[in-house]
Formats: structure tokens, C-alpha cells, sequence
């Protein structure tokens, strides 16, 4: 399982973000490059449709290969009262044939992307992971060379963190106090409830690209 | 690592597989000056698609197979042998298999049983069961040569052993023999280093010649 809540910020302000994070984590972010695709089972395959995504991360110096499944969010008062989602996530490394083996098991390609960005991992309140990227498509199948960005001037902002079914309400309390910090820049909610930009965000970037993140927003 | 050979037992036409030959086989092995040393387990299934309504089964691979190995318990691999693929995944791979819906296991069979040591050889032989059962449904040997790892330099000593192996075996007039397949490991993307991968194929392939002939012996 895994707790995880995500947000939008325009381009021009991911570098405040970034000094704001790196002064919050305590951390040096990573780059992040992942050729994402999603998989979907064929028409008669299945009890109902699928869907698997396989993740390459190209800033290995060897591709490197992992499956993701993700489970439907949890529902119910409980699932309600929280601000963050609840899924089942599981994830295993693979060897790089991995696309061919699901084609012969007969899924089918349903889109490809490309984040491009960074990321920071760190631990407060739980193991949490907050990745800035721009999601790009590819004009031409798998050239991640050519790819241009879905939403210009826009990036993607995730935050997720591991959790059981015996300590997601602390790692959720966790990921929602930790939010809190970025709220003058960016709004995050679960996954699929819009909230766009947030109308501070201007002013908070403006203050801490000028004192490098000391000041307490 | 090691190279290892996988070698299953081929009953003589007319013939089928017993304890006691897998008996005989394992005194065998210590009959050569072979040690006993511990238990030794793999694990194969075999993968059915579900299928929403009858539809042409072609489009789905038959021969889809998971293994899960002693050496590397944390791996998971599977082998389609109709389009030559071998994959590596973390052993979670099963969860996500189940989570898809999209196929199920329905035959899990156990090879399990004893290993020997003989100088710079080890011998795994076992008897193959399904997971909830006793019933023996055939022999299974593994053949490694420690101090090699190429597949090629290793053909030489290997063949040799083998041949002292069959030699051995024979004294005892038992109805069948180690039968090895040499599977293309190239048209897997196998090289001649050896890997668990090759294991993995080598398993998958011993599986499907032990099927065809319990059903040649059915027919």
C-alpha cells in the first residue's frame, strides 16, 4: 500500500520549490527520468480489463526495468475523513524484455510518457518520496529523444509514501502536515481532485529565490 | 556461477516413474562417493489465461511458466518457450499476476529431494509432485560443475560426467534414463555466461518434454 496525494506548479516557480524541499528534506534531490508505459490487457483477456505500467528509469547507466500495479484507492467514512489516498501499489524489478513478455501475454500499448525532473526521499513522519517533473509525450513510439511536453509551463508534483494497513492514518497524518509546508506554492490533493495553482505561489517563490529558503513562509 | 545441467527422467516406452526408481537414483549418487548434504526446492506453474468468453485460444501463450529457484529465493522467473522469452522479476511479480486477474495458476508442482557432492560436482535429484500432493509425477536431476561458469568450456567435462552418471545408473537395469535437452539458450538472449535465467529455461523445458510423454504414455 501506499499513501499519496499530488499537485501542479507552474515551471517558473519549480526552482523555489526546489530550495524550499532541499531545506525541508535535508537532502540532495535526485534526477529523475522514467519512460512510463501503460499497459492494458487486450479485449477477451481477463475476468475484467487490466491495466500495468512498466517504468524504465534512464538515468540509470543501465536501463532500468520495474512493473507498477496500482490498486482502486481505498473507499469508505474512514477513507473520506482523510486528505490523502489510500491504494494498493506493488511494484518488482524486472529484466529489460519486459514489454515483450506482456505483448505476448497479450497486452496492448495504451500510452507511453516521459517524466522529466527530480526527486526527493527522505524521512519525516514516515519514508516519504516528492517528485517535480514535466510529463512529456513522444511523437514517435519509445523516441524519448523527440518528446515534448503534454502541458507546457506546467509540472507534475507527487508526494507518496510506503504504508500497511496497520499504519496508513500516521503515515497519511505525516504526508498531510509535510503538505503543509508547501502550501504557499502548491495545493496537493488526491490524485484526480483538480485544485490547480494556488494564487501565492508568485509572491512565496519571489521570497524564497531571495533568501535562498531561510525565511518561514 | 555455476553451469548446471537439468536433467529429467524419460521412463522406458511402456514404463512409468515410481519411488523406487527415484530410490535407486539417489543410492546411486551416493554409490559414486557422492556426500548427502541438504534439502534442495524449486517451484514451477503453470499460467492459464482467463478468458472473458470462448475465444481462440492462440492468441494466448500455452507454455507460460513461473519458476521460483533455491539459489535466488527473492527472484521470480517466467518463460513463454513459444516466443523463446525467459524473464527476471522480484518474487512479488506473483502479486501483481494475481492482482491483473488476467491469468491464473493452475498446475503448481514441487521438485524437491536431496544434493550430493562429488569433488567439483554437485547432483540435486528429486521427485516431482504438485504442490498439494504426494503423487510422484516424475524424477528430476541437477547437474552442476562448480568451478565453471561458461556454458561452452564447460560441454567437455560435463558430457563426461554425464556419461560416468549413465554408466552408473545402468548397473542397475532401471527402466528409463536421464534424458538431457539442450535448449538454444541464444534465442533467449542468453549468453554463455550461465545465470539463473538459464535455469529457469532449461526447467521450463524439461517440464514440456515430461508432458508430452505422460501423454504419449496416455494416448
Amino acid at each position: 500500500m501506499e499513501c499519496v496525494v499530488q499537485g501542479i506548479i507552474e515551471t517558473q516557480h519549480v526552482e523555489a520549490l526546489e530550495i524550499l524541499l532541499q531545506g525541508l528534506c535535508g537532502v540532495h534531490r535526485k534526477s529523475l527520468k522514467i519512460h512510463e508505459l501503460c499497459l492494458k490487457s487486450g479485449p477477451n483477456l481477463g475476468t475484467s480489463p487490466s491495466e500495468v505500467r512498466l517504468l524504465c528509469d534512464l538515468e540509470q547507466s543501465e536501463p532500468a526495468w520495474r512493473v507498477r500495479h496500482v490498486g482502486g484507492a481505498m473507499r469508505g467514512a474512514g477513507a473520506e475523513q482523510i486528505s490523502v489516498n489510500v491504494r494498493t501499489m506493488v511494484e518488482s524489478k524486472v529484466s529489460n524484455n519486459v514489454l515483450r513478455l506482456f505483448y505476448a501475454l497479450g497486452y496492448k500499448l495504451d500510452h507511453e510518457q516521459l517524466r522529466v525532473g527530480f526527486s526527493f526521499n527522505f524521512q519525516r513522519g514516515a519514508q516519504m518520496t516528492v517528485t517535480v517533473s514535466s510529463v512529456n509525450k513522444m511523437l514517435r513510439l519509445h523516441a524519448t529523444d523527440e518528446a515534448v511536453p503534454i502541458t507546457p509551463g506546467i509540472q507534475l508534483v507527487e508526494v507518496t509514501a510506503p504504508a500497511t494497513s496497520e499504519n496508513y492514518s500516521k503515515v497519511a497524518a505525516a504526508m498531510s502536515s509535510f503538505c503543509e509546508y508547501l502550501a504557499p506554492l502548491l495545493h496537493l490533493s488526491k490524485p484526480g481532485v483538480s485544485t490547480g495553482v494556488v494564487p501565492t505561489a508568485a509572491a512565496a517563490a519571489a521570497s524564497l529565490m531571495s533568501d535562498g529558503g531561510g525565511t518561514t513562509l | 556461477m555455476p553451469v548446471k545441467w537439468v536433467l529429467h527422467w524419460q521412463p522406458n516406452a511402456g514404463t512409468t516413474v515410481n519411488s523406487q526408481i527415484l530410490t535407486e537414483v539417489s543410492q546411486c549418487a551416493e554409490s559414486i562417493n557422492g556426500i548427502k548434504g541438504g534439502r534442495w526446492k524449486a517451484t514451477l506453474n503453470f499460467y492459464r489465461p482467463m478468458l472473458k468468453e470462448q475465444v481462440n485460444p492462440v492468441e494466448f501463450p500455452r507454455d507460460f511458466l513461473g519458476i521460483s529457484l533455491q539459489e535466488q529465493p527473492s527472484k521470480y522467473y517466467f518463460v513463454i518457450r513459444g516466443q523463446r522469452i525467459v524473464l527476471e522479476a522480484d518474487s512479488n511479480i506473483q502479486s501483481i499476476m494475481e492482482k491483473l486477474q488476467s491469468y491464473k495458476s493452475r498446475v503448481a508442482l514441487n521438485f524437491e529431494g536431496f544434493q550430493y557432492q562429488i569433488g567439483d560436482f554437485q547432483l540435486r535429484v528429486g521427485k516431482v509432485v504438485p504442490v498439494h500432493s504426494e503423487s510422484l509425477r516424475g524424477i528430476v536431476m541437477e547437474m552442476d560443475y562448480l568451478p565453471i561458469s561458461s556454458w561452452e568450456k564447460s560441454h567437455q567435462i560435463m558430457a563426461e560426467f554425464y556419461d560416468i552418471w549413465q554408466e552408473a545408473l545402468q548397473k542397475r537395469s532401471l527402466p528409463g534414463h536421464f534424458a538431457r535437452m539442450e535448449p538454444n539458450f541464444g534465442e533467449y538472449g542468453l549468453g554463455d555466461q550461465y545465470t539463473l535465467p538459464h535455469t529457469a529455461v532449461q526447467y521450463a523445458s524439461i517440464m514440456l518434454q515430461m508432458i508430452a510423454t505422460a501423454q504419449s504414455v496416455r494416448n
